[in-house]
């Protein structure tokens, strides 16, 4: 990166469909097979759609397709330990950020150093003043899992970040 | 073009005419000029008044230190920025640039009479002046002082800019790129290290911009600038940013650099911002930011031509601007020596050397006899005379100590150096400590608390061979230390310019020292004669001294001053400096925009603002909307022609009358979910929760450590495991705080888990006799008669082939439903109810109607009728405490002998005698209105609405003892009258029986 350069401005902010997502805490790990419960924080499993991000030494962020719904909760109704499973689709909007620029359009809110976060994995961090869950899908895209009623705010830093971009600066 | 531009030098481009104003006058100036090398070639040095004396001043720098050349810029509407420093401002064509401080011109200026008053504006003259009589503080002297207080003029129109930031992440971020920090940049730049250079100007290279005669590595320096950008260019690891000053540097080596964009354009790009705050978190910092030069302290320093020499061969080498064709120069270190040689080679006429000290190279002064510029060493300078520009210096002979024989040496120009102070601001802003060194007379970076290494003339060498390696040797370490694998390079200088110096106090005179204007700070107007006079009167401390002058306490955060205040105050009181000390530096490093530190918080984005999803048909519905913590929601729904009391009084009829619709989905809601749910439940909340049934809910109140009253909502069981806890608006985040910090540190043994799910839920509450009505035909799976789903039932159902959890709740006292639905279903819900209400008349209600309607009941708000200082006995609430739980959160605190003692303000209500009078929330309250004032005040109203439902006004209050007060008169002074109130001890005023709840 040189900054001397104008950066390209090519980022699509898209916001995606809704998917079932359920905040799961668990003591044991061992206890749910069915789920590829990953162990360390950051780290995401991903299965038949299904994905799995451990935010934290008890919690799991799991979003699965509105197809595999039945399968997911019959897979949560299989632990065999005290647990909670709390659906929270609706929580949460998810914007997916693709482009080259990517990581210049995250670090508009983000303070955490997205360029060393694998693909594949996530964080819970702050955009702005808003929490967001965010996870490196590929080299250049991003989701970013933002509260409802937080998501307009980040959404349009995003654009005005676009927007400054665009122009080269 | 003019006749201080010098063809076929500098950097400027002389095939590049900009077009540019100065106070109306129209002038051109070349691309790369700063405003100030503009005005300086086309003959300009008075370039302000200064801001105690009104003195005219010119421009004394050529970098960020400048205290004189401070001006008004503007673009166009909304962008006009003061005290813009000339020095720094890139020329861009249609500048409009115009003088301050001074009325009705720069040449002719009223305030100036100030100067002649000055032996009335001492230090400390306003301590002393505006004591006595003390009446006349307000009425005149601060108001006096205010208006002529401020440098410039503030603007009125808002900002039309906008303004960005970023964060980034580094290995190394080197600050400052002169010839250290390019070396810096070289060495780490070529380990693979991610590094970071910046320079608050223009463009890189530091002094070598003003030195291309030194040559490094073979090559003249400025080929050896571009061969080294060029490289830098090309590693990828490494990103240059100009026009980029670090202005703090915070822990854990977070540093805040300020990005100029725009201010340098001709024309705008659409959407560019203006200026960026990055916010950097780097491995290793290295400071290579120099050093600062320092005036020499001589009565007649400021008079406009007077100016620091380094700044006048900056203009020379940079800008192609010879600064006048006779100057002399006044210095006391070799540096200024080279500027009269460049001069001389330039074209100008140098008339003398003027050095304070008595020892100088002889290889100097030779050359000075080569150039046949007159050398006068062991001098001293003892006044300048001219009116708007300098035309004449004053030099003595000094014999032991004291000036002797003057003689007048007419001039156009005076170049001083008094020596170069290493530039520690940022390090000074990690707490690093700083080290005197007596031979340099100067501090120098001490133990470092952060990762960061100081390089070059930042840490007192002197010489760009010395600076080179050192740079190099800095960013070597810097890269090994951020564990990247480094080789240190060498450089080979010829040509160079190492040279030594001496620090010294003002200089010696032979006139009367009291009457000397010579100054130390040129912003904010401090002389030697200040800092003596502050020592006498008592100021041991440096910071003392610095609060009773004002001596570096303007906005240049005195660069060029503090050292020249310590060596004088050092001397008065008879201490070593480092007795004395030195202030402290601290951020940001330059003056810095408002707009910077905003960023994207401006216009929409100023603050996050929450909106429900049902949000969208309130404002299409003509909502008024008010602020609720981040929320907003719906206040009131006026119809054409209604105020707010006539639509909320039109809300409470309806809903009261037949059924109201209102979002709740604000409301923050908390999954309670383990099997230790039940006990949690139980420790957190006053309230019995053990035997509260499956499909039951409970009004639970949340208490903190000391007893007092924090939040409470409707918690509903849906499960033996699981609860649904709801919370007030505003204290969504702060519960669910408070719960898992004590579920984290006090029980982590129990089973239970924590899950916001305020966003998760959109709510609708129906409220009104009419609400099972209109609720009915939509609910699928659960009956909802009055039998089978009595009030405060709760169960999960289908509503409008929604999943929904629904409770049978009310906050207004009628038969009430609180259906919730996922977020996305939300504002369908709501239309279908809304649609199929029609033919119940339903009316959407606000906040303001919900409020009324429970102040009807009695109902509390947390944080409006209680305020962090009452118990649950205090609000009328022991009802909610189970009385044979072992304990919860707060339960002893209200067992403490002062919670239960008399004298604690309690929760009543109140009816005025006059039943139409409203009183003002927030009104104080006293028992004898006839006391003298101030009166003791009993409390305060706290809620107080026109009620419909009970024909009168209806009020709560905080008072002292309001419990025994039952029946009793009190009184609330008004400012033009008293109105008088009696007290009820019950605060239900509408349907106490609670018959139309339970229909």
């Amino acid at each position: 990166m040189n900054a001397m350069s104008p950066l390209a401005a090519g980022v699509t902010i898209t916001e995606l469909a809704p998917t079932v997502r359920i905040a799961l805490r668990l003591a044991d790990i061992s206890t749910a097979p069915g789920l590829a419960l990953p162990v360390k924080v950051g780290e995401r499993s991903a299965e038949g759609g299904r994905t799995v991000l451990c935010l934290g030494p008890d919690e799991w962020l799991i979003e699965a397709p509105e197809a595999g719904r039945d399968a997911l909760f019959a897979a949560l109704g299989a632990i065999s330990v005290p647990h909670s499973a709390v659906e929270v689709s609706d929580r949460e909007i998810t914007l997916e950020l693709e482009g080259p620029a990517v990581l210049t359009l995250l670090a508009s809110g983000c303070p955490r150093d997205l360029a060393r976060m694998p693909t594949g994995s996530g964080a819970r961090t702050v955009f702005d003043s808003a929490q967001v869950v965010v996870t490196r899908e590929a080299e250049d895209r991003f989701h970013l899992t933002i509260w409802r009623s937080f998501a307009p705010h980040v959404r349009a830093i995003l654009d005005l970040a676009t927007r400054e971009l665009a122009a080269g600066l | 073009m003019t006749s201080n531009r010098l063809p076929n030098r500098g950097r400027v481009d002389h095939g590049k005419p900009v077009r540019f104003t100065f106070d109306g006058k129209a002038l051109q100036g070349l691309a790369g000029d700063t405003l100030a090398s503009a005005l300086l070639a086309n003959g300009i040095h008075l370039m302000g008044r200064s801001f105690k004396y009104h003195r005219p001043r010119g421009v004394v720098s050529a970098g960020s230190d400048e205290p004189n050349a401070l001006m008004g810029t503007r673009r166009g509407a909304g962008q006009f920025e003061p005290n813009t420093r000339a020095t720094i401002q890139e020329l861009r064509d249609g500048l409009e640039a115009t003088s301050q401080n001074r009325w009705p011109g720069l040449g002719f200026d009223v305030g100036a009479v100030n100067d002649h008053l000055g032996s009335l504006f001492s230090a400390g003259f306003y301590y002393k002046t505006f004591m006595w009589p003390r009446a006349f503080w307000d009425r005149v002297y601060e108001p006096v002082i205010r208006g002529a207080a401020g440098l410039g003029v503030s603007p009125t129109e808002s900002d039309a800019d906008s303004y960005a930031s970023r964060f980034a992440h580094t290995d190394v971020l080197i600050i400052g790129a002169g010839p250290a920090g390019l070396a810096a940049a070289l060495a780490a730049g070529r380990s693979g290290a991610a590094v970071m250079l910046v320079d608050e100007t223009a463009e890189p290279g530091g002094s070598l911009l003003s030195e291309p005669d030194v040559v490094i590595d073979g090559k003249p320096a400025w080929d050896w600038l571009a061969a080294t950008l060029a490289e830098l260019a090309a590693l990828p690891n490494v990103t240059i940013l100009t026009r980029t000053t670090a202005i703090g540097y915070y822990h854990q080596n977070m540093i805040g650099l300020a990005q100029r964009l725009t201010d340098h354009l001709d024309t705008v790009p659409a959407g560019a911002p203006r200026e960026r705050m990055w916010k950097v978190r780097a491995n290793q910092v290295v400071l290579t930011q120099g050093a600062l030069e320092k005036p020499l302290v001589f009565d007649g320093n400021d008079r406009p031509g007077v100016m620091l020499a380094g700044a006048a061969q900056t203009y020379l080498n940079r800008y192609g601007v010879k600064v006048g064709d006779r100057p002399v120069i006044v210095t006391s270190h070799d540096s200024a020596w080279y500027t009269a040689f460049d001069l001389a080679e330039a074209g100008a006429k140098p008339v003398a050397i003027v050095d304070v000290r008595t020892d100088v190279a002889g290889a100097l002064t030779d050359r000075a006899r080569e150039h046949g510029i007159e050398t006068l060493i062991g001098r001293t300078v003892t006044g300048t005379s001219g009116r708007l520009r300098v035309s004449s210096i004053r030099v003595n002979r000094v014999e032991n100590g004291k000036a002797t024989t003057p003689r007048d040496i007419a001039c156009d120009t005076v170049l001083m150096c008094g020596g170069w102070t290493p530039c520690l601001h940022l390090f000074s802003h990690t707490k690093g400590s700083l080290a005197w060194d007596d031979e340099l007379k100067a501090f120098l970076p001490g133990h470092r608390t952060e990762a960061v290494h100081i390089a070059g003339a930042g840490r007192g060498l002197w010489g760009i061979a010395s600076v080179l390696a050192d740079g190099a040797a800095a960013g070597t370490q810097a890269a090994l230390d951020a564990g990247r694998d480094a080789t240190e390079h060498a450089h080979t200088v010829e040509a160079d310019r190492p040279g030594t110096g001496i620090t010294v106090k003002e200089l010696p005179t032979d006139r009367d020292p009291g009457k000397a204007k010579a100054f130390i700070d040129f912003q904010n107007d401090v002389t030697a004669k200040d800092i003596r006079l502050a020592v006498r009167e008592g100021m041991r401390s440096i910071e003392h001294v610095k609060r009773y002058t004002t001596n570096g306490m303007a906005t240049d955060q005195g660069k060029m001053s503090n050292i020249n205040g310590l060596m004088i105050a050092s001397d008065a009181l008879g201490k070593a400096p480092p007795q004395v000390g030195l202030t402290t530096f601290r951020p940001p490093y330059t003056p810095t925009t408002f707009g910077t530190f905003a960023g994207y918080h401006k216009d929409a984005t100023f603050e996050l603002t929450r909106k429900t999803p049902i949000d969208p048909w309130a404002e299409a519905h003509g909502a008024a909307f008010e602020p609720v913590a981040l929320w907003r929601r719906a206040w009131y729904f006026p119809k054409p022609g209604e105020d707010m009391h006539a639509a909320v009084r039109r809300e409470c009829q309806a809903t009261r009358a037949s059924v109201g619709m209102f979002d709740a989905s604000t409301l923050g809601k908390i999954e309670v979910a383990g099997p230790d749910a039940v006990t949690f439940m139980e420790r957190m909340y006053t309230n019995p929760w053990a035997k509260l049934g499956v499909g039951r809910s409970r009004y639970g109140l949340l208490l903190g450590e000391d007893g007092f009253i924090r939040d409470d909502g409707v918690i509903g069981r849906l499960g033996p495991d699981l609860f649904h806890v709801t919370t007030t608006t505003g204290g969504a985040a702060r519960v669910l705080n408070m719960m898992e910090d004590y579920l984290q540190t006090e029980w982590p043994d129990l089973q239970v888990w924590l899950t916001s799910t305020t966003e998760q839920w959109a709510t609708v509450a129906l409220q009104g006799p009419n609400a099972r009505k209109l609720l009915e035909p939509f609910v699928e799976g659960l009956d909802i008669t009055a039998e089978a789903f009595p009030h405060m039932a709760a169960a999960e159902c289908t509503v409008a082939g929604f999943p929904a959890r629904l409770f049978r709740v009310s906050f207004t006292g009628e038969l009430g439903f609180e259906v919730n639905v996922p977020a996305r279903h939300g504002l369908a819900l709501w239309e279908k109810l809304w649609e199929a209400g029609q033919q119940y008349d339903v009316c959407a209600y606000g906040t303001e109607t919900m409020h009324v309607l429970r102040a009807e009941k009695g109902y509390i708000v947390v944080g409006q009728d209680t305020d962090g200082t009452l118990t649950p006995a205090d609000a009328g609430l022991t009802w909610a405490i189970g009385k044979k739980k072992p304990d919860f959160v707060g339960k002893r605190s209200l067992s403490r002998p002062d919670m239960v003692a008399p004298g604690r303000k309690q929760l009543v209500g109140l009816l005025t005698d006059d039943p139409t009078v409203v009183l003002q929330e927030g009104a104080q309250i006293v028992a004898d209105p006839n006391q003298p004032k101030p009166m003791k005040m009993l409390g305060h109203v706290t809620s107080s609405y026109w009620s419909d439902a009970v024909g009168r006004s209806i009020a709560m209050a905080v008072i002292t003892d309001g419990h025994a007060r039952e029946g009793e008169t009190l009184y609330i002074p008004m400012p033009h009258h008293i109105l008088t109130a009696k007290v009820v001890k019950n605060t239900v005023f509408y349907d106490p029986e609670n018959t139309r709840l339970s229909a």
